[in-house]
This record gives C-alpha cells, sequence and structure tokens, in this order.
C-alpha cells in the first residue's frame, strides 16, 4: 500500500524494522502521523501496535528504520534528549500502570511534582480540573488498589493529560469503560484535540468508537501498514485487508492464529487419519 | 538502559551465571551511585523510604536487642562467674554488642525486614509497569526508585545497629544487675573504662554501615532484575535473604580480622 | 490532613533516635563517660614502672573518682616514668604527703592511680609534685621473687622514688 507523504507530520515512521526473540514483529512499517489529528492505530491482536508507541517514545528501540517525532530521530537521541522529549508526551498505558504507592491525587499530580515547580494551590487546581474531567475528583483521595479497572484507567488518562502535552499516546483508552465513561472518555480525546490542538494517536479495537474521534487510521498486519484512510473509507472495506478485519473474519490475509506447525500434527493425528 | 538489566540471557556454567550477577550488581551499584546528584531532587522520597526501611523496622529491632541483650548477660555471667570476673559483665556485653552482635544481627534482621520489602517492592513496580510508566513521565526509574531505597538502607542501618546496640545494654543491665545482683557501679564503671569510642563504637559503626550498603544493592538489585511474573518475585526475594545473610557474614569476617 | 507532612517528620523522629542512641553509647558507656568537664589543677607523680596504665585511667581517693592520668612520659633524667594526674579543682584539699599507688581493679579490671591521703598541712596544688609513690605489681615480679626467696614481695615493690633504679 502505497504510503502518500503527509505535508505536516508530527511522527514519521520509516522502513521500521524490528526482530523480537528472532520474530519479526515489524518488517518496514512507513506511517505518518499528522500533526493535530486524532490518528488511530488498528490491527488484529499481537501485530505490535503496542510496540510501535514503545517505538515513538524511545522505550524499545528499532533494528533498522527511522522514526521521527517532531523532527528528532528518536532511536539516535540520548537520555537527556530523551527525556526531555517524554516530557512532553502523554502515554495511556493498556494496564494503566498506576504507582501503587500513591493515592489517585498523587499519581495525577506526579509528572507536574517530578517537572514543574508549581505552587501547590496551582497544582490541586490542575490535578482536580483534570480529575473532573475523567469523572473522579470525588475518588482523589482513594489507592489504586481501591478502583475498579475502568476507574484507574481513566486515573491513567488523567495523569497522561496532566502536562497539556503536544502528543498524546492512547494504549486501548476504551477497555473496561461502561458506555457512559465511555463517551466521556471519547469527547475528552475530542476534546484535547479539538481545543488544544493536541496530536493523539489511539490505538483500540472498538471501531465504533474509533469512528467518532479519528480523523486518520492506520491498519497494521503483518508487520506493515497495509491501509490507511479515514474511518469511512476503511469501513467501505475496498481492500481484502479492511474487509477481513472489519468483517470479522478470521481466514484472509491477516492471520487469525500466532505461527505454528501443522494443527492436525500438533493434535497427534497422522495427515491421513485427520 | 534498564532493558539490559532486566533480562540476563543465560550462561553457561553456575559458576560463569554467579560470576556475571555480581558483575551486573557492581554495574548497578555504579549506575545508583551516579544516579545520586539526580535523586537529591527526591529528597521527600528519600525521607518517605528512610521512613519505611527504618522506622517501621523499629520494633523488631528493639525487641530483638532487649533479649539479645537479656540472653548475653545471662551466658556472659554464667562464664565470668567461673573466673571470678563477673564485675566485668558490663565490659563484656558491651563490646559483644557495639563491635559484633549489634552491627550482625541488625543487618540480619534488617535483611529479612526491609530487604524483602524493597525486593518484592521493585519487582512488582517492573511486573505491573510502574518503571516503565516512570521512564514515560521522564523520571528515571534508577534515580526515583532505586537510588532512594538503596540510600534509605544505608542511612537506616547504622542507626538501627545503635539502638540494637542500647536496647542490648538495656537488657543486659536488667538482668545482671537486677536480677543477677552485679554491683551497679561496678557494671558501669568496668565497662566505662575498658570500651573505646573509636576502636568499638565507631568502627562498630562502620560496620553497620557496611552491612547497609550490600544488603540495600542486593535487595534493590534482586528487585530491579527480578522476572516480572509472580513466581520471579517471590525467588527474587528468598534470594535476597540468602545472598545478604551469606555476604554480611562473610564481610564481617573479613572487617573484623583486617579493620578492628 | 497532609500525608507527607507526618512522613517526614517519622523520618526525622527515627533519625533523631538513632543518632540519640548513638549519642548515649559513645558518652556514657565509653571511657569518653571518664572525662571530667570539669576545671581541673595538674599534679605530677613519678613511678618505676607505671604497668600497663595509660592516659585517662582514673585517679581515685579512698575509691572515689577525682580526676584521671592526662599523660604519661619516660622522664630522661631519672629515666622513670612521669605521671601528670589532672584532678578536680573541687578536691583541693588533698594534703601535699600524700601517696601515690598504681593499682588494679579487680582480676581482670584496668590499672588506676590511688591517692591515700598524708597527714600534711599543704595542699596538692596546680604543678606539685607528689613524692611518695609506689609502682604497679607486677606480676611477673612477684613470682620471680617468690621463687628466689629473696625478700617478701610487700618489701621489693615498696621502694619509693628514692629507691628507684638502683637495682637495675
Ligand atoms: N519483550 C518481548 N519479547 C519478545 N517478543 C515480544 C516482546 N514484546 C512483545 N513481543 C511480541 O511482539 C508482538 C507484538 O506485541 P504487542 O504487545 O505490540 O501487540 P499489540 O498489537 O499491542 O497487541 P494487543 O492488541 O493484544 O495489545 C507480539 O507477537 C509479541 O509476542
Ligand atoms: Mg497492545
Amino acid at each position: 500500500m502505497p504510503i502518500e507523504a503527509v505535508a505536516d507530520a508530527l511522527v514519521e515512521v520509516r522502513d521500521l524494522t524490528t526482530l523480537l526473540s528472532g520474530k519479526a514483529v515489524f518488517d518496514g512499517l512507513s506511517l505518518d502521523i499528522p500533526r493535530g489529528k486524532v490518528t488511530a492505530v488498528m490491527g488484529p491482536s499481537g501485530t505490535g501496535k503496542t510496540t510501535l508507541l514503545k517505538h515513538i517514545t524511545g522505550q524499545m528501540r528499532p533494528d533498522r528504520g527511522t522514526l521521527r517525532v517532531d523532527g528528532q530521530n528518536v532511536p539516535t537521541l540520548g537520555r537527556e534528549a530523551l527525556y526531555a522529549l517524554r516530557e512532553r508526551i502523554g502515554y495511556l498505558f493498556q494496564n494503566s500502570a498506576l504507582l501503587t504507592d500513591y493515592d489517585v491525587f498523587e499519581n495525577v499530580a506526579f509528572p507536574l511534582r517530578q517537572h514543574a515547580r508549581l505552587p501547590e494551590v496551582l497544582l490541586r487546581n490542575i490535578v482536580l480540573t483534570k480529575l473532573q474531567a475523567v469523572g473522579l475528583r470525588g475518588a482523589a483521595r482513594l489507592m489504586p488498589s481501591e478502583l475498579s479497572g475502568g476507574m484507574a484507567r481513566r486515573v491513567a488518562l488523567a495523569r497522561a493529560i496532566v502536562f497539556d502535552p503536544m502528543l498524546i499516546l492512547y494504549d486501548e483508552p476504551f477497555v473496561g469503560l461502561d458506555p457512559i465513561a465511555l463517551n466521556q472518555v471519547l469527547k475528552l480525546i475530542r476534546t484535547l484535540n479539538r481545543t488544544l490542538g493536541i496530536t493523539s494517536i489511539l490505538v483500540a479495537h472498538e471501531f465504533a468508537a474509533v469512528r467518532q474521534v479519528a480523523d486518520l487510521v492506520h491498519l497494521i498486519a503483518n508487520g506493515r501498514c497495509v491501509a490507511s484512510g479515514t474511518p469511512e473509507q476503511l469501513a467501505r472495506g475496498e481492500s481484502d485487508w479492511t474487509r477481513q478485519f472489519f468483517g470479522g473474519e478470521a481466514d484472509g490475509p491477516v492471520p487469525f492464529q500466532y505461527p505454528a506447525g501443522d494443527y492436525a500434527t500438533a493434535l497427534g493425528f497422522t495427515g491421513a487419519a485427520a | 538502559m534498564s532493558a539490559d538489566m532486566k533480562t540476563r540471557a543465560p550462561r553457561g556454567g553456575m559458576l560463569v551465571d554467579g560470576l556475571a550477577q555480581v558483575g551486573d550488581c557492581g554495574l548497578f551499584l555504579l549506575n545508583m551511585l551516579g544516579a545520586i546528584p539526580r535523586s537529591l531532587r527526591h529528597l521527600r522520597e528519600i525521607s518517605r523510604q528512610i521512613w519505611f526501611v527504618g522506622a517501621m523496622s523499629l520494633v523488631i529491632i528493639m525487641i530483638s536487642g532487649l533479649f539479645v541483650g537479656m540472653v548475653l548477660a545471662l551466658q556472659l555471667y554464667y562464664t565470668l562467674s567461673i573466673f571470678g570476673g563477673t564485675a566485668a559483665l558490663g565490659t563484656v556485653v558491651a563490646l559483644s554488642l557495639y563491635r559484633e552482635l549489634g552491627p550482625v544481627i541488625t543487618a540480619l534482621l534488617f535483611a529479612g525486614r526491609a530487604g524483602t520489602a524493597m525486593t518484592a517492592e521493585i519487582g512488582l513496580m517492573r511486573a505491573t509497569d510502574q518503571l516503565a510508566a516512570m521512564e514515560m513521565m521522564a523520571v528515571d526509574p534508577i534515580a526515583f526508585v532505586a537510588t532512594p531505597r538503596f540510600l534509605a538502607g544505608v542511612i537506616a542501618m547504622p542507626l538501627l545497629a545503635n539502638v540494637f546496640s542500647l536496647l542490648g545494654l538495656l537488657g543486659a543491665h536488667l538482668v545482671g544487675v537486677t536480677w543477677l545482683g552485679v554491683d551497679n557501679g561496678t557494671f558501669w564503671s568496668n565497662m566505662t573504662s575498658n570500651v573505646d569510642v573509636w576502636k568499638d563504637i565507631v568502627n562498630g559503626t562502620w560496620k553497620a554501615l557496611a552491612f547497609g550498603v550490600v544488603v540495600s544493592l542486593i535487595a534493590v538489585f534482586q528487585g530491579y532484575t527480578a522476572p516480572p511474573t509472580s513466581e520471579g518475585v517471590a525467588y527474587a526475594t528468598t534470594r535476597t535473604v540468602v545472598f545478604a545473610s551469606i555476604v554480611v557474614l562473610a564481610l564481617d569476617f573479613v572487617m573484623t580480622a583486617f579493620l578492628m | 490532613m497532609n500525608p507527607r507532612r507526618s512522613f517526614a517528620a517519622g523520618t526525622g523522629l527515627f533519625i533523631l533516635l538513632g543518632f540519640a542512641a548513638l549519642a548515649y553509647l559513645a558518652t556514657q558507656t565509653s571511657s569518653v563517660a571518664n572525662f571530667s568537664s570539669g576545671p581541673t589543677y595538674d599534679v605530677v607523680a613519678q613511678f618505676d614502672n607505671v604497668g600497663s596504665l595509660k592516659d585517662r585511667a582514673p585517679v581515685k581517693v579512698a575509691g572515689v573518682r577525682v580526676g584521671s592520668v592526662k599523660s604519661i612520659q619516660l622522664d630522661n633524667q631519672s629515666m622513670e616514668a612521669k605521671v601528670t594526674l589532672a584532678i578536680d579543682t573541687r578536691y583541693n584539699d588533698i594534703p601535699d604527703d600524700s601517696f601515690a599507688k598504681i593499682m588494679t581493679s579487680g582480676l581482670l579490671g584496668d590499672q588506676f592511680v590511688a591517692l591515700s591521703p598524708g597527714g600534711s598541712p599543704d595542699v596538692l596544688k596546680n604543678g606539685s609534685r607528689i613524692i611518695n609513690t609506689q609502682s604497679a605489681m607486677q606480676l611477673e615480679d612477684l613470682i620471680g621473687k617468690f621463687l628466689v626467696g629473696g625478700s617478701s614481695p610487700a618489701k621489693a615493690s615498696s621502694a619509693g622514688a628514692a629507691g628507684g633504679k638502683s637495682g637495675g
């Protein structure tokens, strides 16, 4: 699938190749994340969506290829530069990753306390505003262990946006949310993007939700970007990839099975008997 | 930087493996020492850790100190009375506590009480992505998690050892003077004329400090490199106690032989 | 309700307690406790042999501590040990003909200087000299003398400053 270069790309991935335990997770992946837009990255489980986000933030380094964020080639950055870049990126972890030592308020306040010397009153106001935005202002003094999965996710979201970063990476923000909370989170993502112009990368499986916020969708499979376009374009299912993925079929170009040997052999049948 | 620490490739024999661990541990120590200037910005975190590591160990240290002192007085009174030297009870108890039992028993208890907690906590932080989250928030987990705990352990150990010795002395006084009837004046004056501040008390404190360094290093290292699974954290916790105890006892011999 | 505060306070208390323990051990249970803090005056006494007397060993009158040994030096002329005693100014009524004797506390204890008061109307002052002294008892000497069957141990060791080094 050809990539039409976006004029103003905040994140620019070119020929990314990464081997993990001998398996090629990315095999020449190229894609662009336009500035000021919400871009969804979709793809079957285990194709490396989380891994891609980790590359963007420099938590993992590729074996080959370049990855520019705001003009800086992330894999070649030193510690200081990398940390400076990360201060401008919000990251919502797939499993929330709240600091269990601190209560909800302190978790959200954590990035502020670490990087900004703010007066306590101002800090309190910022944190409470963010908590209000995710509907958890009343839970400020609960400990992470006292939260449900969906609540923890919303706290993690509040923490990711507390710094009003230039780029936010959401790794599956909708998992475990009830319809009301899901709508709130959707609205939040949209608001952050529309009012503050924050570029967002959204990894999610819920196409219905993605449709409501995403300006652009990249579908990755087999280590490459197999389809890109607006949600409407992809939903029309013009290629085999999109038809299979959005149709939810097990057979097609996207393998549902993790690469394995012959099924019948593994179950102990000889070829003839099966 | 953290990636090469958390996964150790399986290597050849057990000896090579062990040596590699020691090497990794040494590198880790250098990393932590290098991060000290940055962790000094997290003074509040260091103070919080001193609370968890030190203050929360006080009760066990005090109770153990009291009983060790009491039993020491009983045993030494018996031995000294064979030579008619019960006047030296205070001296012998004080010297055993300051030079040997205070630092060593405190270090062993500290490894069991605080060391395991550090290992398990850091191991679980790794397993639940909290360390990765910190890296994402541009906070270096070595400077924010590892070094503060290490420093807290190093600071707390000598203080705990002195509290242990003090309570031990109290216990010995209780048994020796109040119960067995050694003269109070003799108990103290014999002690004060034979205990030297530098040779006995300060050197004992140095010992405790050194034990604080090795126990905290082992505990933090084991936690930081524990495989991110329940089993991995459980094994790491066990290893902390085993390694820390052995290293403390071996180091005790070396330090006693060459320094005291 | 500020949890950060209470941590800091608790930590401070803990550190304080630790240092208090160290300070107590160092000042109350070691030889530091023997330093007399008040003003003292110096008195010199010469001994044939000080045995294992050490600096800061106590000086006692009738078993009560009145001062400590300040320094022990060899007097180049007489080849005797010159011991300077620092005595508390509180005890300024010690007769100048008092008798200084190096004794051992118990069988295993350390050595100290015992002063037995004489009857002179004059008292020891700063710079005074104690004439009558008795050296440390040397177990080896006692045994040697006993085996040779010479003079009685008490007499042999009662040689004062005058009797000094004549034998050797
Ligand atoms: N540390 C690792 N070592 C080896 N292989 C890894 C490692 N981390 C991830 N992988 C592999 O990389 C692939 C991509 O993993 P990743 O977590 O990025 O998937 P994902 O697209 O986020 O999936 P999901 O939608 O289920 O979250 C998987 O096949 C996984 O087995
Ligand atoms: Mg994922």
